[in-house]
């Protein structure tokens, strides 16, 4: 974790803290390492209140028993959990003038994506000079979310503004007890963010916008919750297409997600972390808990995930169909290159009666990369009429990669009805040939053939970013070919 | 246009077409019948530049260049057209952006603008009409669950909105029943020109009383064994393959 | 899927049942076979391997859904007698299924040989058939005992303990050219309580051809340890079927090991009328080009049995075919469990791999666990597997009742069809019809050993 102490240094020069609070304490990082005192300090850094970091103390604690899981398809050497900073104070201002200053491959990498320039900028660090632009776009979209009485804050500010929200659902969905990485992050989390939709309200638009506009901090340990009352809509968006670079390379962050009666959370991600480079050094590991708890009856939750960063990916968003005629769905792309090793996938709990879900994964393996899809499918007992139906596809591309499929399906109902298919091949000769045939490139109608084969999970990204992930698609598969 | 001297070609190992001569001038429609076996689709991949298979001696040019030494994609670009004997399908994409790509990715080797998508649709509508391919052949992904007639008629499109010098049809009448095989013909065609050429390759004389060709040539054993007009294909018919020594090597 | 409470390494591991075994080894290893050979060597170093892993139990990854660790301290086990005096065979549609069919049968009694019961005569020649004990002696019988597969290493353990205690089974060897005239009935009968670790040797030569059964049968509450090595050579081809119905006290732990050379051909089949707690595991790997193994089952469940099938097929090199279908039936409060494994290694371009499982709920109690894996690192290939998990469709039950079927005969006409998609792969025609009928006896209540 060399990089860490390095870019810790010039954090620790910067300016002042976002959210506005005042504190006793002199430095803005915490001391290297995670003890009691880490946590504490975190805590009191935020202003906590002493429920919450009772909560965060026995998450640690639990913590210091566990050992890290080894049964995941990837590996990686050792972290050694005491050679990191686990908290810093969040980036304010720009370092960079102009884009002039950036590296013209990342630009190039923004431009092929179709990135417009301000956000450009914004990604790069660069100041924006049109700066009402953004901040009046901010503001209409915060004045039509209070509007109709949606919260939508960082977390940090939820726990000040609204901790009797925070206190019931915290940690319902993801116990502290859940696994390593969710107990971690149980104890040092500092950024994400908290999204109450009010009893019948369809939240005005795809949260993803505001977040765009806004400054996108990448946290090492974040934690969302996203709560949807009775009747309620929301369609949330995280990540984003441009490659993103972190000082820190473990992420694990935790999404919790709440769906009450009638209630439906679409939940998107598009996740393009630093992959590391050729030999698989320096990137991002990106083990993260998410799960959703349909907890209402008629309610829906759905995850949609593009991954295709990231040195190692460890994450599989789940559903808890509690309530009755609840309904999960999962789409998810998976791309890995180069020496990336993604292990994804979900799981589908079915407890109450009549509840359905849908899995469809499609998992493209190039380079020297391992991608395994492990899902699960289970079926209680008093789970009556269950339905599932899952799709898992994995293409290859190039003879040095590999793609592993494990699926458990488990019944103790025979009402049940579940099917599960998945298939792996390479793009075909035939496929190939026809396309150059007709004018189209390899590189170019790789892409094509591939954007096919996702097409599925494509579909159920919000607008705007199903074009981007179309072409993100494309991009991290160059140099896949011949 | 295009110039096929002494060609042989290997495929896994074995050498399929063993001193091919053909010349195709703009404006001319050539036939190459001949049996099962006789290289007929050999020749046309060859052409095509498919993988596998090997040119071990001869030249092709066309239109003035070395076709062998331009890669599949750059051939189509310089107006080489294959119409597959079975169209390949590929799921999720549909045919309008399969078309779409494929148009634009030509004109921009030929350094010419791409179209954008109003220019484009107009384009495809215009050209799907009289091929009877709907609206919705379009929005479905290429080929895929497309019965033996709508494959075909989906290659004509392709022909007619990427407009190649040079059409080569692969047994493009195999799997057809007489109405398709009209509307086929009648497709075909509407394309021919002065500045166009195009090869049939074909089993059965019988497309060919609909696209009448200028020049028929008889494939057996990997060689052009006779060359004649129009009316060679209707003696091919009453005589069988036979008499042009088929099984001769 | 992974644990989702975290393990404690304090967790005592208790594995009384393990040291049993040990018990009964270091007590008998003077007098078991081949002790005064390289084999005692040999058990000795699997005595240890044993000793060290002790019996699979659900926290290793590939025994999660069959705990055999827990099953077998349950049923406590000791060593089974040698049964020399008179044994009839169970009067069950079982015992006797394949009876109207000619062919070679050897009969072993609680793991032993019993010549007296068995009948293989005129063999043809270039067919070596003995016991166990007869061939240990030779190269080809040490090189099976002392292989290691090694694709799913943490249920070839088990392996280990039959070789450290393994008493008898059968030895067959073909040579090249030679086809075995007849069908070669294997039958295992568990007369007493009590453990029996029986290993069975089949080789065949290049181009040899033979069919073999294996029924598993009996009315005690006995643990059978059987594994069974096969070396096929090139361009051999084996029909391997086996059936099993035991006890409601009994366990059956039976691996089978297969490695097949170019052009050969497996077609194995497993038929489990199940038993207290059955695993049957198949291990396939493939090391010559153009082989081709197909590796089917059905099964039938009722009451409190528990039956684990596990199909691993190693591709390990271009060019080959594998094709699994399992399909089981669950009734009563019965659990069934399909774990399958198809592995395409580097450069196993232009293999056909395929694995489907499916389960049929018939009862409110019974469960169904699935897990068909896909690991592969060749692209020119073509992989798939599918699983689907249901009950009888009540549009059909209506369909047939609607025609004048009555219910029950309906079902069992629907249970009938949906296993004969699996029976339906036995090559071997009359078997293959004795199964059939085995299956509509199993729906209506007339079972083997119950």
């Amino acid at each position: 974790m060399v990089a860490v102490r390095e870019t810790v240094k010039t954090v620790g020069e910067v300016e002042k803290y976002k959210y506005g609070f005042t504190t006793d304490i002199e430095s803005d990082k915490a001391p290297l390492g995670l003890t009691e005192e880490t946590v504490r300090f975190i805590s009191a850094k935020k202003n906590e209140p002493d429920w919450l970091l009772e909560w965060r103390l026995s998450a640690f604690r639990r913590w210091l028993t566990m050992d890290e899981p080894k049964w995941a398809k990837v590996s990686y050497p050792p972290i050694d959990f005491q050679d990191a900073y686990y908290y810093a104070a969040p980036k304010q201002s720009a370092k960079l003038n102009s884009l002039d200053e950036v590296d013209p491959k990342l630009l190039e990498t923004y431009k092929k994506l179709g990135i417009p320039l301000t956000e450009q900028k914004m990604l790069a660090g660069v100041a924006v000079d049109a700066v009402f632009d953004s901040v009046s776009v901010v503001t209409t979209f915060k004045e039509k979310l209070r509007e109709v009485g949606v919260i939508f804050c960082p977390m940090s500010e939820a726990v000040r503004d609204h901790p009797e929200l925070v206190k019931k659902y915290l940690g319902s969905v993801v116990p502290t007890s859940d696994n390593f990485y969710a107990t971690l992050n149980s104890a040092v989390f500092s950024e994400g963010s908290f999204v109450y939709i009010p009893e019948g309200v369809r939240c005005p638009m795809e949260l993803s916008t505001y977040f765009r506009i806004n400054e996108k901090q990448t946290g090492q340990f974040e934690r969302t919750l996203i709560i949807a009352e009775k009747g309620s809509y929301v369609s949330y968006l995280e990540g984003c297409t441009a490659p993103q670079r972190d000082e820190n390379q473990l992420h694990a962050a935790v999404v919790e997600l709440v769906a009450l009666d009638d209630a439906e959370i679409k939940y998107s991600t598009v996740q393009n972390w630093y992959p590391g480079d050729e030999d698989g050094k320096g990137g991002i590991y990106n083990f993260v808990t998410k799960r959703g708890d349909c907890r209402g009856v008629n309610s829906k939750i759905s995850w949609t995930q593009v991954e295709t960063g990231s040195a190692i990916t460890w994450k599989y968003p789940s559903c808890i169909l509690r309530g009755d005629n609840s309904r999960g769905e999962f789409y998810s792309i998976a791309i890995s290159n180069g020496r990336q090793q993604v292990d994804s996938g979900t799981k589908m709990i079915h407890l109450g009666r009549n509840t359905s879900s849908r899995i469809i994964s499609k998992g493209i393996s190039a380079g020297r990369s391992s991608n395994t899809y492990r899902g699960l499918v289970s079926v209680h007992r008093k789970a009556e009429n269950v339905r599932n139906f899952t799709q898992c596809d994995s293409l290859l591309i190039g003879d040095r990669c590999s793609a592993h499929t494990v699926p458990y399906i488990e019944t103790k109902n025979p009402t049940a009805v579940l099917e599960h298919e998945a298939t792996t091949s390479k793009i075909s000769d035939d496929q190939l040939f026809y396309c150059m045939q007709r004018g189209i490139g390899e590189e170019e109608a790789v892409a094509l053939i591939v954007n096919g084969f996702c097409r599925d999970v494509l579909q159920q990204l919000p607008m705007e970013f199903a074009v981007e992930a179309q072409k993100l698609v494309g991009i991290s598969l160059e140099g896949s070919v011949g | 246009m295009l110039e096929i001297e002494n060609l042989h070609v290997k495929v896994d190992g074995k050498e399929i077409l063993k001193g091919i001569d053909l010349h195709i001038r703009a404006g001319e429609f050539h036939a190459i019948m001949g049996p099962n076996g006789s290289g007929k689709s050999t020749l046309s991949y060859a052409l095509a530049g498919r993988e596998g298979y090997e040119i071990t001696e001869g030249a092709v040019r066309f239109r003035g260049q070395d076709l062998t030494a331009m890669n599949v994609d750059e051939r189509a670009a310089a107006g080489l057209f294959l119409a597959f004997q079975y169209p390949i399908e590929i799921p999720g994409v549909t045919t309008m952006t399969f078309l779409k790509t494929a148009l634009n990715a030509q004109r921009k080797a030929r350094g010419e603008d791409e179209l954008d998508a109003v220019r484009f649709l107009k384009l495809v509508r215009e050209k799907a009409k009289p091929l009877n391919v709907s609206d919705d052949m379009l929005r479905r992904a290429l080929n895929v669950g497309f019965s033996g007639g709508e494959k075909k008629r989906a290659e004509v499109l392709q022909m007619a909105l990427l407009e190649p010098a040079l059409a080569v049809l692969d047994e493009t009448d195999s799997g057809l029943d007489i109405d398709a095989l009209k509307t086929v013909a009648a497709g075909v065609n509407a394309l021919r020109s002065p500045e166009r050429a195009m090869l049939v390759i074909t089993h059965y004389q019988r497309l060919l009383d609909y696209i009448v060709p200028d020049m028929v040539h008889v494939l057996s054993g990997g060689r052009i064994v006779k060359t004649g007009g129009k009316d060679l294909a209707h003696e091919l018919e009453k005589t069988g393959y036979a008499a042009y020594g088929a099984d001769a090597a | 899927m992974p644990p989702t409470a975290p393990m404690r390494h304090e967790e005592e591991m208790n594995d009384r049942a393990a040291q049993i075994f040990i018990d009964t080894y270091e007590r008998e290893r003077s007098t078991l076979p081949g002790a005064d050979t390289w084999l005692a060597r040999q058990r000795e170093a699997a005595r240890a391997s044993f000793a060290e892993a002790g019996l699979p139990h659900r926290r290793l990854e590939e025994w999660k859904y069959t705990d055999l660790r827990q099953a077998l301290e349950k049923a406590g086990v000791a060593a089974s007698p040698v049964h020399g005096g008179a044994v009839v065979l169970p009067d069950t549609a079982v015992a006797s299924a394949f009876a109207s069919i000619d062919r070679h049968v050897l009969v072993f009694v609680n793991g032993r040989h019993r010549a007296d019961m068995s009948r293989a005569v005129r063999l043809p020649k270039g067919v070596v058939l003995h016991p166990l004990v007869e061939v240990l002696p030779e190269q080809w019988a040490k090189d099976l005992i002392e292989r290691r597969l090694d694709a799913a290493r943490q249920s070839e353990d088990i392996v280990d303990l039959n070789t450290a205690l393994m008493q008898d089974g059968v030895a067959l060897r073909i040579r090249k050219g030679v086809r075995l005239d007849k069908p070669l009935h294997l039958v295992f009968l568990s007369a007493d309580d009590g453990a029996s670790h029986t290993r069975n040797l089949i080789r065949l030569d290049e181009g040899a051809e033979a069919t073999i059964f294996e029924s598993h049968v009996g009315t005690a509450a006995a643990f059978a340890d059987i594994v069974t090595d096969i070396s096929l050579g090139a361009a051999a081809g084996l029909s391997h079927v086996k059936l099993q119905d035991e006890a409601p006290g009994a366990i059956h732990m039976a691996t089978l090991r297969a490695h097949l050379s170019e052009r050969s051909r497996l077609s194995n089949f497993t038929f489990t009328l199940g038993c207290g707690v059955s695993r049957t595991q198949n291990f396939i790997r493939f090391e010559g080009e153009g082989a081709q193994a197909h590796v089917n089952g059905a099964y039938a469940l009722k009451s409190q049995q528990h039956a684990d099938h596990f199909c691993v097929i190693d591709h390990a090199v271009p060019g080959c075919t594998s094709h699994t279908l399992f399909k089981g039936v669950l009734d009563g409060a019965s659990e069934g469990v399909f774990q399958g494994k198809v592995i395409v290694r580097p450069g196993a371009q232009k293999t056909d791999g395929r694995q489907m499982t499916h389960a049929l709920l018939l009862s409110r109690d019974a469960a169904m666990n699935a897990k068909p894996e896909l690991e592969i690192y060749a692209d020119d290939v073509q992989c798939a597997h599918g699983s689907t998990v249901g009950e009888l469709s009540r549009d059909a039950i209506f369909y047939l009742r609607a025609r004048g079927i009555p219910e029950t005969r309906a079902r069992q006409l629907l249970v009938s069809a949906f296993l004969d998609e699996a029976l339906d792969l036995v090559p071997h025609e009359e078997a293959r019809e004795a199964l059939k009928i085995l299956a509509v006896d199993w729906f209506s209540g007339g079972r083997g050993a119950i």
